[in-house]
C-alpha cells in the first residue's frame, strides 16, 4: 500500500518515568539534541520528543513521552503508558528513594502491559558516584529479576545515553518481529488493533520460511 | 307438453331477445379481451423496461463483484459494499464529473490542491452515493442520540449547551433542502436500486415483486433507518418524539431545575439504584454509538477510495478521512457531546466544584515552579500568567470536529511551552534557554492551572469524546500526547476539591 523505500518502518512509543529530580528531562534532551540537529525538539520542548533512526537498514520512528513524576498526576498513569513499546525508568544513584519509585513503576507496567514492553532501568548522575546511595549490584540484580536491562548514564557528561536508546530500539524491534511471527504473515495488521507498533510493509510479504528462527 | 312450451311466435320473439343479449355479451367479451390484451402489452413493455434496468444493474453489480473477487467468502458488510459500489458505477454512467476529475488527478498525481479540490467537490455533490451513505449514517446516529439527549440535559454554569432542538434544526436546515432536491431528481426507479442495502443480487427476482415487497416493509421497519430518501418520515418521527411524554427517572427530566451535588446524596436507595441502572444503560448506549460511528467512517472512507482510486495514497487518504470526518461530525457533535456529558456528569460536577474553589489560585498553588511564572503581577500588564493558553483552550468547545479540537489542544500546550520559556527568561536573563527545556514535570502543573482558569467543565466530556475519536495514527504522536496530558490535568483538577490536602503539600514540593 505505502509507496517508495524498501523494508519496514517501525513506530515505537517509549515512556519516560522517574521522580522529579532524577534528570530524565536532561537525559532525553541530551539524546535528541546530540547526534542530530535541533529539529528533533518539537514545540512541546522536552515533554514530547520524536526521533528518526536507521537501525540495521530498518527505519525506526521513536516517540518519547515524558511523564510527570509527581504522585498527584499518577491517577491517569495508565493512559500515558498504554500501547507503549518501551519504558525508560530513571532513578538518581544518589537517591535511594527514587530507586524505590522505579520499583513501583515496574510493578505497575508489568501488571498493565505484561511482558511485551521492554523495560530499561537507568541509574542517572554517575558523575556523582562518590555520593552513590544505590549500589550497582543491588540495581543490576533487581533489574535482572524483573526482566529489565540496567544502564548507567550521566546526562551531564553525556555518558551511556546513546547506548541506552540504541539498545532499547533493538530490543523493541526484536519484540515486534517476534510478535509478527506469532501472528503469522496472514492478516497481521488488523485495522482495529490499537497497538502501538505500526509496521508499514513496503515489500510484498516476506516468506515465512528460512532463517526466521534466530532467537533473541 | 314440451311443444307447448316452444310455440313458434313466442319462441321467435324470445330468440331475438336472446340473440341481442348474446351479441351484447360477445361485444363485452371482445372489449374485455381487448382490454386484457392492452394490459398484457403494457405489462410486457413494463417488464421489458424493468428487465433492461435490471440488466444494467446486474451488469454493474457484476463489475462491482469482479473488483471484490479477490476476497474469498462474502460477509454481509462486503455484500453491502458491493451494492454501494454498484451504485457508484451507476452514478458514474449518469455523471461526467468523476471521470473528468479522475483524469485530472491522474495527469497531476502530486498536485495536493487538485486532490483537496476533488474531495471538497465530492462532498458538495449530495446525490453521489458516498454522500448519500454519509447522510444515511448521520441520520442513523442522530436518531439513536435524539431520544436520550432530549430526555434531559446536565445543567452547568459553563457556556450553556445548545438544546437538542437547535441541533435538530441544524440537521434539518441546509441538508434537508439538498436532500429533497436529490430525492426528486432521483425518481422511483433510482430509489429501488439505491436505497435498499439488503437487496442482494443473488435474489434478483422480478424487480416488480421486489418493489412491492419493499413498499410493504417500509412503514414498519425501514422508515428512518435504511432510507435516506424518506426524510419526511424522519421528520414525522422526530415530531412524534417531541410530543412523547418524558419517561424514565423523574430526576432526569427536571433538566431545567438546578441539579447540584445533592443529587448524589439522594436518601432513597431505590432511586440510587435506578440511577445506577440508568447510568449503566447510558454507558452501554454510548459505547454502541461510538462503535457505530467508527464503522460508519470506515465504510465511508472505503467507499470513497473505491470511487476514486486516485485518492488511495497515504497523504490523500488522510485528507479524505479529515474531510469525511468534518462533514460527518459537524452537525452531530452537539447531540453527541450531550450524551457524553450525561455519562460524565459526576466528573464535570467535581471539576466545577474545584473550579469554584480554586478559580483565583496562583500557578504556584498547583505546583508550578516559581521560575515558570512571574510573581510580580505588574509584569503581566493586567493579565494573568498563561492567559494566552487559557484563551486558546476556551476555543475548544467552539469547534465541531474532533480533529479541530485536537489541534486546539496541541496549540494550547505549545502556547504553554512558549509562555514558560518567556517567563523563565524573565527570571534568568543570562542562562542559555535550552539547557532546561520544560518537561512533563513542569507541563502538567501548568496545564492544570490553565484548565482551572478555563472555567469550562464541559472540557471533561469533550476530552472523553476526543479519546474515542482520535485517530490511531495520531495516538502515539504529538496529538495523542497532548490529549493524554490534558486528560491527566483534568483528572487532577477534578480531584482537587476532595483532596485539599494535596494542594497544600503540592505547594511544598
Amino acid at each position: 500500500m505505502a509507496s517508495g523505500g524498501s523494508g519496514k518502518t517501525y513506530s515505537f512509543k517509549v515512556v519516560l518515568l522517574g521522580e522529579g529530580c532524577v534528570g530524565k528531562t536532561s537525559l532525553v534532551l541530551r539524546y535528541c539534541e546530540n547526534k542530530f540537529n535541533d529539529k528533533h525538539i518539537t514545540t512541546l520542548q522536552a515533554s514530547f520528543l520524536t526521533k528518526k533512526l536507521n537501525i540495521t537498514g530498518k527505519r525506526v520512528n521513536l516517540a518519547i513521552w515524558d511523564t510527570a513524576g509527581q504522585e498527584r498526576f499518577h491517577a491517569l498513569g495508565p493512559i500515558y503508558y498504554r500501547d507503549s513499546n518501551g519504558a525508560i525508568l530513571v532513578y538518581d544513584i544518589t537517591d535511594e528513594d527514587s530507586f524505590q519509585k522505579v520499583k513501583n513503576w515496574v510493578k505497575e507496567l508489568r501488571k498493565m502491559l505484561g511482558n511485551e514492553i521492554c523495560l530499561c532501568i537507568v541509574g542517572n548522575k554517575i558523575d556523582l558516584d562518590k555520593d552513590r546511595h544505590v549500589s550497582v549490584e543491588e540495581a543490576e540484580s533487581y533489574a535482572e529479576s524483573v526482566g529489565a536491562k540496567h544502564y548507567h548514564t550521566s546526562a551531564k557528561l553525556n555518558k551511556g545515553i546513546e547506548e541506552l536508546f540504541l539498545d532499547l530500539c533493538k530490543r523493541m524491534m526484536e519484540t515486534a518481529q517476534a510478535e509478527e511471527r506469532l501472528k503469522g504473515n496472514g492478516a497481521s495488521q488488523s485495522a482495529s488493533s490499537r497497538r502501538g507498533v505500526q509496521i508499514v510493509d513496503d515489500e510484498p510479504q516476506a516468506t515465512p520460511a528460512g532463517g526466521c528462527c534466530s532467537s533473541g | 307438453m314440451i311443444r307447448k312450451m316452444f310455440r313458434p311466435p313466442n319462441s321467435q320473439v324470445e330468440l331475438r331477445a336472446y340473440w341481442r343479449k348474446l351479441k351484447a355479451f360477445v361485444k363485452t367479451l371482445s372489449l374485455q379481451r381487448q382490454m386484457m390484451e392492452n394490459l398484457i402489452i403494457a405489462k410486457a413493455r413494463q417488464d421489458a423496461l424493468h428487465r433492461k434496468m435490471e440488466e444494467r444493474r446486474l451488469r454493474l453489480q457484476e463489475e462491482a463483484n469482479r473488483r471484490f473477487a479477490a476476497l474469498g467468502t462474502v460477509t454481509a458488510e462486503e455484500q453491502e459494499q458491493r451494492i454501494l459500489y454498484a451504485n457508484v458505477l451507476e452514478y458514474e454512467q449518469d455523471h461526467d464529473w468523476p471521470k473528468l476529475w479522475k483524469a485530472n488527478v491522474k495527469k497531476n498525481p502530486d498536485d495536493a490542491t487538485l486532490v483537496s479540490g476533488l474531495v471538497s467537490y465530492l462532498l458538495s455533490r449530495s446525490d453521489h452515493p458516498v454522500m448519500k451513505l454519509l447522510r444515511k449514517h448521520q441520520y442513523q446516529v442522530y436518531n439513536r442520540l435524539y431520544p436520550i439527549v432530549n430526555k434531559g440535559l446536565p445543567q452547568s454554569p459553563a457556556p450553556p449547551l445548545r438544546p437538542s432542538r437547535s441541533s435538530h434544526n441544524l440537521l434539518h436546515s441546509g441538508r434537508t433542502e439538498a436532500l429533497r432536491k436529490s430525492t426528486r431528481v432521483g425518481g422511483v426507479g433510482d430509489q429501488s436500486f439505491s436505497s435498499n442495502p439488503s437487496l442482494s443480487p443473488s435474489l434478483s427476482r422480478d424487480l416488480n415483486t421486489n418493489c412491492e415487497e419493499e413498499e410493504g416493509e417500509e412503514p414498519c421497519t425501514q422508515v428512518t433507518v435504511d432510507r435516506e430518501n424518506s426524510f419526511e418520515d424522519l421528520e414525522q418521527f422526530l415530531t412524534q418524539l417531541d410530543w412523547a411524554p418524558p419517561h424514565g427517572n423523574p430526576d432526569d427530566t427536571g433538566s431545567d431545575s438546578d441539579i447540584t451535588l445533592d443529587l448524589s446524596l439522594q436518601p432513597e436507595v431505590d432511586d440510587a439504584h435506578i440511577q445506577e441502572l440508568e447510568m449503566r444503560a447510558l454507558k452501554e448506549h454510548l459505547k454502541a454509538i461510538v462503535k457505530d460511528i467508527h464503522n460508519a467512517i470506515d465504510q465511508l472512507l472505503s467507499l470513497c477510495l473505491l470511487s476514486f482510486e486516485c485518492l488511495n495514497t497515504a497523504s490523500s487518504k488522510d485528507l479524505c478521512v479529515a474531510s469525511i470526518e468534518e462533514a460527518f461530525f459537524t452537525p452531530l457533535w452537539s447531540p453527541l457531546l450531550a450524551l457524553f456529558r450525561k455519562v460524565h456528569r459526576e466528573r464535570e460536577l467535581a471539576f466545577e466544584t474545584s473550579m469554584k474553589l480554586y478559580r483565583n489560585t496562583s500557578p504556584g498553588d498547583v505546583g508550578v515552579p516559581l521560575k515558570l511564572f512571574p510573581q510580580d503581577p505588574g509584569m503581566l500588564q493586567g493579565s494573568y500568567p498563561y492567559e494566552s493558553a487559557v484563551q486558546e483552550l476556551k476555543l475548544l468547545c467552539k469547534h465541531c470536529c474532533p480533529q479541530r479540537k485536537l489541534e486546539c489542544i496541541v496549540r494550547t500546550l505549545r502556547l504553554i511551552c512558549a509562555c514558560a520559556e518567556d517567563y523563565r527568561c524573565l527570571h534568568e536573563v543570562d542562562s542559555p534557554p535550552r539547557t532546561a527545556a520544560i518537561g512533563a514535570d513542569d507541563l502538567l502543573p501548568i496545564l492544570s492551572f490553565v484548565a482551572l482558569r478555563c472555567e469550562c467543565p464541559q472540557l471533561v466530556s469533550e476530552c472523553a469524546a476526543l479519546e474515542e475519536f482520535i485517530h490511531e495514527g495520531y495516538l502515539i504522536g504529538e496529538e495523542g500526547y497532548c490529549l493524554t496530558s490534558m486528560q491527566s490535568a483534568l483528572a487532577y483538577v477534578e480531584s482537587l476539591h476532595t483532596a485539599g490536602a494535596h494542594l497544600r503539600t503540592a505547594k511544598l514540593t
